[in-house]
């Protein structure tokens, strides 16, 4: 037994796998659907509309994307809140605490494992997402699709580093999951002053899609993807500085 | 004497309450009852010691390593989806991972929950998951164990099981507990450390403190003329008080064990009554922790330690092991 196991029987003994692998599979094998027939369901719901131009491929992955982005973000920052919540509980931190020499054992992972949860699910919906697009739509580019998802996968790391930076900054489970979130969600609107959005993490939410049709080269995210490495190397340290403070 | 803990002007202060200039002796192998009524500082002091918590001021000496530090809080907490064995192993490997499989089950069986090795945490009982904190501190052969409360929650059974367990320390490792218990610190303690408003009253032995602050007490009974008895007690310079406790029945203080014990015989017998029975009134650790804290209270308006409050104990803390 170790503190690495423990993180993975607290995926595999609990719902939290399912819930990850269930939200990401759900999106991939339905939002390509929903894209295939958009037109055929406005269609049939509002008449005399304009007409909806037929989908691509890779509005099908987008799709996919657009969801994951909100729904499966919350349920990664979910997920990683309770996994870092240890000082909710006096006694499971008093536990945990006087057995470590230091914070990093508890920190490292706890991200780690659930930095690859996040990842596999993501990987595992996209991978619905890219055979319902590929069977209902079109084909998609492979190398500009798993170039894509590699940026995808950096943001989710991000997005369970910086969870652990708010479970420093709040004891409470909720708590912990509502300041993650408005950090994500600060991200893009920060994006929205003209020349840092291609630097920031957020910039790699719709990098498959962006790549599967070819407005962007993968160069293009190269700004973005060194930002969120050294950002997630820097919530990471100041995380387990400031646990390592925290008075139980 | 060979202290495992020592702390100097130890400080933590949370406005009016906290921990105020505590200055603990923990001999090695000893016992240690830490008592105190409730916001007394017992917690905020085991949480210092056992590193929870930074003090203010002060300082903490550690005869030991970290490493060989268990501490079991008030109530043990664990992920309930883990098996009891998988806690115990757990511990086991972050605090002696060279130690075989083999002792986590001998912790397990140490308290009583062997059979219970493969069951989920979740579901066990509060003195079943109080015990399994007490196999995780035990699994690391800690030479120092820090307890906050361990009887508290548990019934009549598990608070007897938990005191034989810790019992069973005594001079194979250091316990510190605290407790507001005092029976149970007065059946298992043999040096005590009394707070009272995050200072410490007395640190000492447990039977020099109910001997030192409790009043030599006897029910006397008297065939005969008991009021006599009474009247002629209560002019002897070694009677601090004589009260009638029942039909020929008297109740003796006495300023001394050897004074009340020759002087109670002579009185009767110059009475020309008939002594029928004499017994000495049991002595306890709440007898004498409400008389020192009350010595304390009224010697010193905020029942500081000082060489009037505590008297000749204050001296008692040994500075030098």
């Amino acid at each position: 037994m170790s503190l690495w196991r423990l993180e993975w029987l607290r995926l595999v003994r609990t719902p939290r796998c399912i819930a990850l692998a269930g939200v990401f599979l759900f999106f991939g094998l339905v939002e390509p659907v929903a894209t295939k027939y958009e037109a055929d369901l406005v269609g049939r719901l509002a008449k005399g509309a304009p007409a909806l131009p037929p989908p691509t491929a890779a509005a099908g992955l987008g799709s996919y994307v657009s969801e994951i982005a909100i729904v499966g973000l919350v349920v990664v920052v979910a997920v990683t809140a309770a996994a870092f919540g240890f000082d909710t509980r006096r006694g499971l931190a008093t536990f945990l605490r006087t057995r470590v020499s230091s914070m990093w054992q508890l920190v490292a992972p706890r991200f780690a494992v659930n930095a690859a949860a996040a990842v596999f699910a993501y990987l595992l919906g996209t991978c619905g997402a890219w055979y319902e697009t590929a069977v209902l739509i079109g084909p998609l580019p492979a190398g500009a699709v798993m170039a894509g998802v590699g940026c995808g996968a950096m943001y989710l790391v991000f997005a369970v580093a910086l969870t652990g930076f708010a479970a420093s900054l709040v004891r409470s489970v909720i708590g912990t999951v509502g300041v993650a979130l408005a950090l994500l969600l600060f991200l893009p609107i920060a994006g929205l002053y003209h020349g840092i959005s291609n630097w920031l993490p957020s910039a790699l939410i719709n990098a498959p899609v962006d790549l599967a049709n070819g407005t962007a080269h993968l160069s293009h995210f190269g700004p973005a993807l060194s930002v969120t490495a050294a950002l997630t190397a820097a919530v990471l340290a100041v995380s387990v500085a400031r646990l390592g403070r925290r008075e139980a | 004497m060979n202290a495992v803990v020592r702390t100097r002007g130890l400080t933590k202060s949370y406005g009016d309450v906290g921990l105020f200039d505590v200055d603990l002796l923990v001999p090695a192998g000893c016992i240690y009852g830490l008592v105190g009524m409730n916001g007394a500082g017992k917690t905020t002091l085991l949480s210092l010691l056992s590193g929870m918590r930074r003090p203010d001021r002060g300082t903490i000496s550690l005869g030991v390593t970290r490493r060989e530090v268990a501490v079991c809080p008030d109530v043990s907490e664990f992920d309930g989806w883990l098996s009891a064995f998988e806690v115990v192993d757990l511990a086991r490997t972050l605090v002696a991972p060279r130690a075989s499989d083999e002792a986590a089950l001998s912790a397990l069986a140490t308290v009583g929950l062997a059979e219970s090795a493969d069951r989920r945490v979740g579901g066990f009982s509060r003195g079943m998951t109080q015990r399994l904190g007490l196999a995780c501190a035990l699994v690391g052969e800690p030479e120092l164990i820090i307890m906050d409360e361990p009887t508290s929650a548990l019934d009549p059974a598990g608070r007897a099981e938990m005191l034989s367990a810790v019992i069973s320390m005594r001079g194979s490792r250091t316990v510190v507990f605290s407790s507001h218990i005092l029976a149970d610190v007065q059946r298992v303690a043999d040096q005590v450390g009394i707070l009272r408003d995050g200072r410490l009253l007395y640190q000492g032995g447990t039977q020099e403190l109910i001997d030192t602050y409790l009043t030599p007490s006897w029910l006397l009974r008297i065939g005969g003329d008991a009021a006599s008895v009474a009247a002629a007690m209560s002019c002897q310079s070694w009677a601090s008080k004589v009260a009638p406790a029942g039909p020929d029945l008297l109740r003796v203080d006495a300023t001394s064990i050897e004074a009340g014990e020759r002087g109670i015989p002579a009185v009767v017998a110059a009475c020309g009554a008939r002594q029928v029975s004499c017994e000495p009134v049991d002595a306890d650790l709440e007898s004498a922790f409400l008389a020192l804290t009350a010595a304390g209270r009224s010697a010193d308006g905020r029942g500081a330690i000082g060489p009037t409050a505590a008297g000749p104990l204050a001296a008692r803390v040994d500075a030098t092991p």
